[in-house]
């Protein structure tokens, strides 16, 4: 597949670390035609690109910065969502490592357009080489008047922060990011009132993934026509980066225009690891219900995966191969989960527990003849009855792992065992 | 103000209304944990979900407001019915189910809701059960034990310290699954307010030092009733048992405690166990006390107070904050029967007590529940009279005939024998009260009342609110309300005086009282009512003499 | 504390200077907390004593045991002594499908201790993390602020020996 990438254009050419090398490179004049245009026009560019946030919930970029009230007197703030953390997620960190200004520039883009003056790049605290890239690149903007109390000559007044997580895979979050941000626990909030409204220290804010936000300079460039026309439709629109990792030949981030088949996916990759079948595979993070090979035609974007039950999260795609156990895959899914459960709504807190015990049971061969009905009845209770989603998130792969490898749980507790040989992947082939 | 309808019935509530008060209006109850109505709403123990119309999932009830006209509310609902289901299976999972050795059981919220809420089967096996080892007996500070096993992270207490106290000793630890509430180390729970997070505990992770094993909560009979430990006037739940107060806790009162009341208050009752009863009526004969009838020992009195003029100087009272305002009233028509300007009343200062209310809180000076409801009824001195300070720092008890002290308890100086002794200088002493002190052992004539838990009355609190509270059980032995005994002895004076209840006292009081017009001893509002200063002295008018009915 | 100098909450001079610096960036106290947690962990040898974390609380002016709630709700903060090196291998799916469990055998038969237990010589102690990003080069383990990327039980061996 032919495909000119956008995204990831510059993270062969390590000239761009520098305002230099990335002016160079075409930088910052997305920013330098945006600080000329009224900032209602960008948001309006924005929304027709159809551009929907590449974090994992997909929802459309341009009608959330619509949502920050206009004018007012509290401050306004942009959060960059950099807690990249969801499992399997790693385009973020590529991004940031190897082109920081890009989303500098795409900050800097969106905080001029809904009048935010401060930006807070909160980045996962295990990030700590892309954290120190990003405040190298900030302290050359600020030198280069790119950032500051005059962007780009403009008389915009901009200031833009590195703010370092703790290891807490919820804070990825929106709100359960804004409370780190604040000092806190990071404990998601009560919906509403929603962030555009109070948001960081009870200002109105905006909160965008890094991918998100790389992607607005491009629209202001080469307008929201150019963006659409890449995609599969009207909602589905844009480059998009996979993250594909597990049994492929070369994972790693692909750019690829949105809305690739998985098997196009796996052939990019260089194929199957060692030339082994395809058995199932994740299109969206550690969240997204896992699907079986047959399903490897399918569109990965976001609403055909919805249809089919599954989501594109963040597009972090796992491919899992013939000799893996699912029950297993699903435990330690179902394990991270109760781990990052922030503790606070009962289903979750209760449920993420309970749902890595007993599949965890049944790994180990003592599942109950109940624990399919158990499995489906809990994750039924976890479903859309908690504050934020993590706790559906939980249930993404404990349910599809009973629904669609149904005959793989049943044999674990029929005969008391895994039925798969056990597999070392160093070790030398099969049984250990 | 908007219109919400909740299965099928609409009301309008003022913008804002959250969903479970809204519903509590119409006598819907939604089941909840985490929602208090005065703690910052956080929707985190998800049981109040309710089905919206209009609204995908299910919403929690109380974080959802009702801001417009519309809305349609289900509580009574099968998708509602199978969330409340889930979410009871999720808390029960992991908790210990020790009903039989817990102290909440019986006024548990899990018990409560698992019964009308809950499934009768469980699918959780046994041994995979979270527990917190060594963390079923936690204390948290001097009143307060926790068992993190029973623990269903509400965060109530947490919010309480944080928002009501403001101490934010408690915090949420750790997290998931493993999550738990604690203090920091070498920061335990110590404030003023601590038992009150043993009260919102919806479980029994937190229970009351104190109270801990100390009865069944289902042997306990429970009367409205107002703490005595200051002069907020705390409304309390007074809960006994065989003629024993077991336990006091907070009764709502928006105006005046709210749902709180303080440590301190919680352990006043203590004080009934810590001295000795006085039993009996007692008179000094020869010398000797001696046991006699009350009839006797009121004989003896009025024989004493009867004598009026001369040399031997005039009777003076000397009340306390413990008197009701219907106890006061006689005591001060008892002084006017024997022309006495010497009426007083003494009352400790204690340490400020402060009890959070929306209004911002109340508030406590005195060591005792009813000063301002005592002087307001006329114990307050007459011209040339006598003040409490005369009695009990001066000499004036020498120049007294008698010199009745009630109570005999009535603060630190009754135990102290340079003051037994000073007021001992009086011709005649009669002490009353509950307790037999050194000074009831001074007395020439000691007679038994009843403790606040075994009489009628009202008080008056530091803001002028007059509150009623109601006998819990009858007083032990010999003891009587003041107010039968002194209606005994006024009828001594005055064949005509038939008051023998609260309720009739003040009815008649109110007459006498210009801050009092109007009101009757059984239209008092639930909540007491503030009693407006008149412009004229808010005592008794006048130098009406006949209050009782008629001059002797 | 590591400094000599020491600030009225008990902080050393040196991280009480550190986060001055990032002060002015917020519109809270509180929001200083994490950098803060940061800056006094990395000084104390990769962990937050209570004396540490009450330093904390008092320097920003909240509460200990909010500041503990916050210390023990992030996975990278310790409230136990921690090895010199600290190593994080990521064993979330990725990696696990990609040989992560045997890393974990590597370190222990290396290091001769189990997980989370700091080695004699306080050289060392190893956990399991979940996903740190690094999916394409899985496995993969985090020693300190280093990735270290497509590893093999063999190379995990090596780099730990060279661990000073």
């Amino acid at each position: 597949m032919k495909f000119e990438p956008v995204l990831l254009k510059n993270i062969n050419n390590p000239a761009v670390l520098t305002v230099k090398g990335y002016r160079d490179a075409g930088g910052y004049a997305g920013l330098a035609q945006s600080l000329k245009l009224e900032p209602d026009a960008i948001t309006e560019e924005v929304k027709k690109s159809g551009l929907r946030g590449r974090g994992g919930a997909g929802f459309p970029c341009g009608m959330k910065w619509s949502f920050i009230p206009k004018g007012g007197n509290k401050p306004k703030y942009l959060v960059c969502n950099a807690d990249e953390s969801e499992p399997g997620t790693f385009k973020d960190r590529l991004l940031m490592e190897r082109d920081p200004h890009s989303l500098i520039e795409g900050c800097a883009i969106c905080c001029y357009a809904v009048g935010a003056s401060t930006c807070y790049i909160y980045i996962r605290g295990e990030y700590t080489y892309a954290a120190d890239v990003l405040e190298a690149a900030l302290r050359d903007a600020y030198d280069a008047g790119i950032l500051g109390h005059n962007v780009m000559g403009s008389g915009f007044k901009l200031d833009m922060y590195v703010h370092r997580g703790a290891g807490a895979y919820i804070c990825g979050e929106e709100t359960g990011m804004l409370e780190s941000l604040e000092g806190k626990r990071g404990q998601p909030r009560v919906k509403p009132p929603f962030p555009a409204v109070v948001g960081a220290f009870g200002c109105p804010t905006v909160i965008n993934n890094v991918e998100t936000l790389c992607n607005v300079q491009h629209i202001v460039t080469r307008g929201a026509e150019w963006f659409k026309s890449i995609g599969t439709d009207e909602r589905n629109t844009g480059p998009k980066l996979y993250a594909v990792s597990g049994h492929v030949e070369r994972p790693g981030t692909y750019e690829l225009p949105m809305g690739v088949t998985l098997q196009e996916l796996i052939d990019i990759c260089g194929g199957m690891y060692k030339g082994r079948e395809l058995k199932a595979f994740i299109p969206g993070g550690a969240s997204a219900p896992m699907l079986p090979a047959t399903m490897r035609g399918i569109k990965m974007d976001f609403d055909t995966l919805a249809k089919a039950g599954s989501m594109l999260g963040s597009a972090a795609v796992m491919i899992l191969d013939e000799t893996t156990c699912m029950v297993r895959a699903a435990a330690r899914l179902a394990k991270f989960f109760a781990h990052e459960s922030c503790g606070q709504c009962t289903p979750c807190r209760e449920g993420t527990n309970w749902a890595a015990i007993v599949l965890g049971r049944i790994e180990k061969g003592h599942g109950l003849a109940t624990d399919m009905d158990l499995m489906l009845r809990m994750t039924q209770n976890m479903s859309g009855t908690t504050i934020c989603a993590l706790s559906d998130a939980a249930v993404g792969p404990a349910r599809s792992v009973v629904v669609n490898f149904r005959e793989e749980v049943e044999q674990h507790i029929k005969e008391q065992r895994c039925p798969l040989p056990q597999q070392r992947f160093f070790g030398n082939g099969a049984a250990n | 103000m908007p219109t919400v309808t909740i299965d099928g019935r609409a009301l309008e509530v003022e913008a804002g209304t959250n969903l479970v008060d809204a519903a509590l209006r119409v006598g819907i109850e939604i089941p909840h944990y985490c929602y208090h109505p005065r703690l910052s709403i956080v929707g985190q123990c998800r049981m109040c979900l309710v089905k919206i119309d209009g609204m995908g999932k299910l919403q929690t009830a109380c974080s959802t407001q009702v801001f417009k006209d519309g809305m349609v509310v289900h509580v009574d609902h099968p998708e509602v019915k199978a969330g409340q289901e889930g979410v009871m299976e999720f808390l029960l999972i992991n908790h210990p189910l020790d009903c039989p050795i817990c102290d909440q059981a019986g006024e548990c919220g899990l018990q409560d809701y698992s019964f009308k809420h809950g499934q009768s089967f469980s699918r959780f096996s046994f041994e995979d059960k979270r527990t917190y080892p060594e963390k079923e007996r936690i204390p948290l500070g001097p009143n307060v034990l926790l068992n993190m096993n029973r623990c269903i992270q509400c965060t109530r207490c947490i919010r309480f310290t944080r928002e009501i106290s403001k101490t934010s000793e408690l915090a949420f630890f750790e997290r998931g699954a493993a999550t738990e509430i604690g203090v920091f180390p070498g920061q335990p729970l110590d404030n003023e307010l601590s038992t009150c997070v043993v009260d919102i505990c919806p479980v029994g992770a937190l229970t009351s030092t104190r109270f801990r094993f100390a009865e069944r909560v289902w042997y306990l009979d429970k009367k409205p009733s107002l703490c005595t430990g200051c002069d907020v006037g705390c409304n309390v739940t007074l809960e006994h048992r065989l003629g024993a107060i077991k336990r006091y806790k907070p009764r709502f009162n928006p105006d005046v405690n709210d749902y709180w009341m303080c440590d301190y208050g919680r352990g006043t009752f203590e004080r009934y166990k810590q001295l000795p009863r006085l039993a009996a009526p007692r008179v000094r004969r020869a010398g000797e006390l001696t046991t006699v009838s009350w009839k006797d020992a009121l004989d003896a009195a009025f024989n004493k107070l009867r004598v009026r003029g001369g040399s031997e100087g005039q009777p003076a009272i000397l009340g306390s904050g413990f008197l009701t305002t219907e106890e006061a009233y006689l005591w001060s028509q008892l002084a006017r029967q024997v022309g006495s300007p010497h009426r007083s009343v003494w009352v400790d200062s204690g340490p400020p007590r402060h009890i959070p209310n929306p209004q911002g809180g109340i508030t406590g000076r005195d060591a005792a529940p009813n000063r301002r409801g005592a002087e307001l009824a006329g114990l307050t001195p007459g011209d040339g009279g006598f003040d409490a300070e005369d009695l009990l720092v001066g000499d004036a008890a020498a120049q007294c005939s008698v010199l009745i002290v009630t109570d005999s308890d009535f603060g630190k100086a009754a135990h102290d024998p340079k003051v037994i002794e000073r007021l001992r200088r009086a011709k005649t002493l009669i002490v009353l009260g509950w307790a037999d002190t050194a000074l009831a052992q001074a007395a020439d004539i000691a007679l038994p009342l009843a403790t606040h838990a075994e009489r009628d009355g009202t008080f008056v609190n530091a803001e002028n609110r007059l509150q009623r509270f109601a006998r819990a059980f009858p007083a032990t032995g010999e003891a009587r309300p003041a107010v039968e005994a002194l209606r005994e002895l006024l009828a001594r004076f005055d064949t005509k005086f038939t008051a023998d209840s609260a309720a009739a006292v003040f009815d008649l009081m109110a007459k006498q009282i210009p801050a009092l017009a109007g009101l009757t001893y059984s239209s008092l509002p639930a909540t007491g009512v503030v009693l407006r200063p008149t412009p004229s002295s808010p005592t008794v008018s006048g130098t009406d003499t006949t209050a009782l009915g008629s001059a002797s | 504390m590591a400094s000599d100098a020491v600030t009225k909450a008990g902080l050393s001079s040196s991280a009480g200077a550190q986060i001055e610096t990032l002060r002015s960036r917020y519109p809270t106290a509180r929001a200083l907390l994490l950098p803060a947690l940061h800056i006094v962990q990395k000084e104390n040898s990769g962990w937050l004593p209570e004396t540490a974390i009450e330093a904390v609380a008092d320097y920003l002016e909240l509460p200990a045991s909010e500041v503990m709630g916050v210390v023990t709700f992030y996975d990278m903060y310790h409230e136990r002594p921690v090895g010199r090196h600290r190593i994080r291998v990521c064993t979330n799916l990725s990696c696990m499908l990609r040989g992560s469990e045997e890393i974990m055998e590597a370190l222990h038969t290396e290091l001769g201790v189990e997980e989370g237990v700091v080695t004699s010589d306080g050289r060392c102690s190893f956990v399991h993390f979940e996903c740190l990003g690094s999916c394409d080069t899985a496995p993969m383990m985090m020693v300190d602020d280093e990735y270290h990327e497509n590893l093999t039980p063999e190379s995990t061996a090596r780099i730990v020996r060279e661990l000073k």
